[in-house]
């Protein structure tokens, strides 16, 4: 039974692609041992990335996020679901709903967000999915349809890029992560979500918003991400919906509720943290641009004029060593006891030879942080420098 | 009857044996621009097509020893490797494709310091982890630059494990040599 409910879960990868007919909407849920299952399934998969080590821990912030999901469930018909909002450390665009309610959110999206009301207008998306039980209406449409069993090879080649994730997420996650559920059930994820929005109040066209300015940035960024909001036909998808709500829908908000100052204090932090995952994975232009964004409205801000630099160096373009300098100096005029942009200044000089100013700062870091996790590599390279000195 | 399946239970068990003795050697290593000595017991899983070896199977242990082009992408990130880099900054490379990689659960950087490989001025990570299935995982990577290529080799080992084959791990890393060069 085991294994044929996980031939049968994993058969919904497939619902999502390949060719297949509508899932009845009005097809009965009973809610019964499949949904006790299912959701059994759901908190095991839960479990794994709970302990996975990429959460990303920040109490206010999820108490905010959630603070926000219960605005928004307030209005729903589903007592039996508790929303529960967490944050993974990932510059992707994802976010993705567990049937049992709980939503994990890319610290990649969230960065992109400019106010209260676009995160209401992704977060309803994602409990509608929960809310309508999509996860249990796939499973139940393929108990009628054993061929989908047969396309689960298809369906896992076809994930390409995001098996890793498929195989780390279970089943359950997957299906909700990497592509999304059928046209048809987005299409309804789309119309109770801005339903919900509405309803507690918030500016429905900021949904339009957010999908517009998501698929901007894919476009700009050639971004290939295989996960839902980071693929443009699923941003589109969204638009299209979104366009056809707001122009039909008498509960359509306009003037509602927008939130910006409120949003932007709750996740400045993580947009500077997102940065630097987008740094590590090099997409230098994308960092570029949230440290930017931060340092308009925090130009003082000493960690983020060093992140500026650090870009720079990485990146390692023409007259990026020069851009990299001047924030470094910026950073080290704004807090003199902050030891990396001496490191990295010490670098810079090294590599060119200037071994008296490399020795200044790499002096300075070594004083400034005793223990610092790669001080045997300053150790090294300002030996070097004094055996250099000596024997100029 | 009986004695007939009984014989062919044997004859299966030995040919068993014996294609088991085959596979492990060190008959199909790949060949590259570097020579190193391997002690007793340590062989090449056959479906595996890299410079790999191991001793009790690769989820217990395994040495891995790499030469790839500079130039050649990373999977995860997207920043290269450049001939002229320091140590410090290959190693920051390497431990950030390293913690992208999904497959990698609870990354954490034990020590991170420079370190020489047949003379040649490189870096030594030593990083735990564990897969999904919550297996922990030690593993100690040595990485350098020379010329166009990249090299490094590395003892993976799963955590309790790790100090068992350590001590052949360092004989294998100690008679590195650079060959054709």
């Amino acid at each position: 039974m085991k294994y044929l409910l996980f031939i049968l879960t994993v058969g919904c990868l497939t619902a999502a692609c390949a060719t297949h007919q509508p899932v009845s909407i009005d097809q009965a849920l009973m809610a019964g041992d499949d949904e006790k299952i299912l959701w059994r399934q759901a908190q095991a998969e839960q479990r794994v990335l709970d302990g996975s080590g990429w959460l990303y821990r920040d109490a206010e912030l999820e108490t905010y996020l959630n603070t926000v999901a219960a605005r928004l469930g307030a209005s729903a018909d589903s007592p039996d679901i508790i929303f529960n909002i967490k944050v993974i450390n990932d510059p992707n665009l994802n976010a993705f709903a567990f049937p049992n309610g709980v939503i994990y959110v890319h610290t990649g999206v969230l960065a992109r967000m400019e106010n209260e009301a676009q995160l209401a207008a992704l977060l309803a998306h994602e409990m509608a999915h929960s809310i309508c039980r999509h996860s249990l209406r796939v499973l139940k449409s393929m108990n009628s349809r054993p061929r989908y069993m047969a396309a689960v090879q298809q369906a896992v080649g076809r994930i390409g890029m995001a098996r890793e994730l498929a195989r780390l997420l279970g089943v359950n996650g997957s299906m909700a992560a990497v592509d999304g559920y059928t046209r048809e059930l987005e299409a309804e994820a789309d119309r109770v979500g801005l339903d919900l929005m509405a309803k507690a109040g918030y500016d429905s066209r900021q949904a339009l918003n957010l999908f517009e300015h998501l698929q901007q940035e894919i476009k700009d960024e050639d971004i290939k991400e295989p996960f839902f909001f980071g693929t443009h036909p699923s941003v589109q998808q969204r638009i299209e919906n979104a366009r056809r709500w707001l122009a039909t829908a008498s509960s359509a908000q306009d003037g509602g509720l927008v939130k910006s100052a409120i949003f932007r204090s709750k996740l400045d932090r993580l947009i500077l943290d997102n940065a630097d995952l987008d740094l590590r994975i090099g997409r230098f232009e994308i960092a570029r641009r949230s440290v930017q964004t931060y340092l308009d409205r925090h130009p003082n801000d000493a960690g983020a004029h060093y992140m500026l630099g650090e870009i720079f160096r990485q990146r390692d373009g023409r007259e990026d060593t020069a851009k990299a300098v001047q924030q470094y100096e910026k950073a080290i005029g704004l807090d003199p006891s902050f030891p990396d942009p001496h490191k990295a200044m010490g670098l810079i000089h090294y590599k060119v030879g200037e071994q008296q100013l490399a020795r200044k700062y790499f002096e300075t870091c070594l004083l400034l942080a005793p223990e610092a996790p790669d001080k045997a590599y300053i150790e090294g390279y300002l030996r070097d420098c004094l055996k250099n000195g000596e024997e100029s | 009857m009986k004695k007939l399946v009984l014989l062919l239970m044997a004859a299966c068990l030995i040919g068993g044996c014996a294609s088991a003795a085959y596979k492990r050697s060190l008959e199909d290593l790949p060949k590259h621009d570097f020579s190193v000595e391997i002690p007793d017991g340590w062989w090449k899983p056959q479906y595996i097509k890299r410079y790999l070896i191991t001793k009790d199977g690769a989820y217990q242990q395994y040495v891995l020893i790499q030469q790839r082009p500079i130039d050649r992408p990373f999977k995860k990130t997207r920043k290269k490797l450049r001939r002229g880099m320091l140590p410090l900054e290959s190693a920051k490379v390497i431990t950030d494709e390293i913690a992208a990689d999904r497959n990698i659960m609870n990354f954490s950087i034990l020590e991170n310091n420079p370190a020489a490989v047949d003379g040649h001025a490189g870096f030594k990570i030593l990083f735990s982890y564990r897969d999904k299935n919550g297996a922990a995982y030690k593993t100690l990577y040595y990485g350098f630059i020379h010329g166009d290529s990249f090299f490094n080799i590395r003892y993976a080992a799963a955590r309790q494990n790790y100090d068992k084959d350590l001590a052949d791990f360092n004989r294998i890393l100690r008679s590195f040599k650079l060959v054709n060069r």
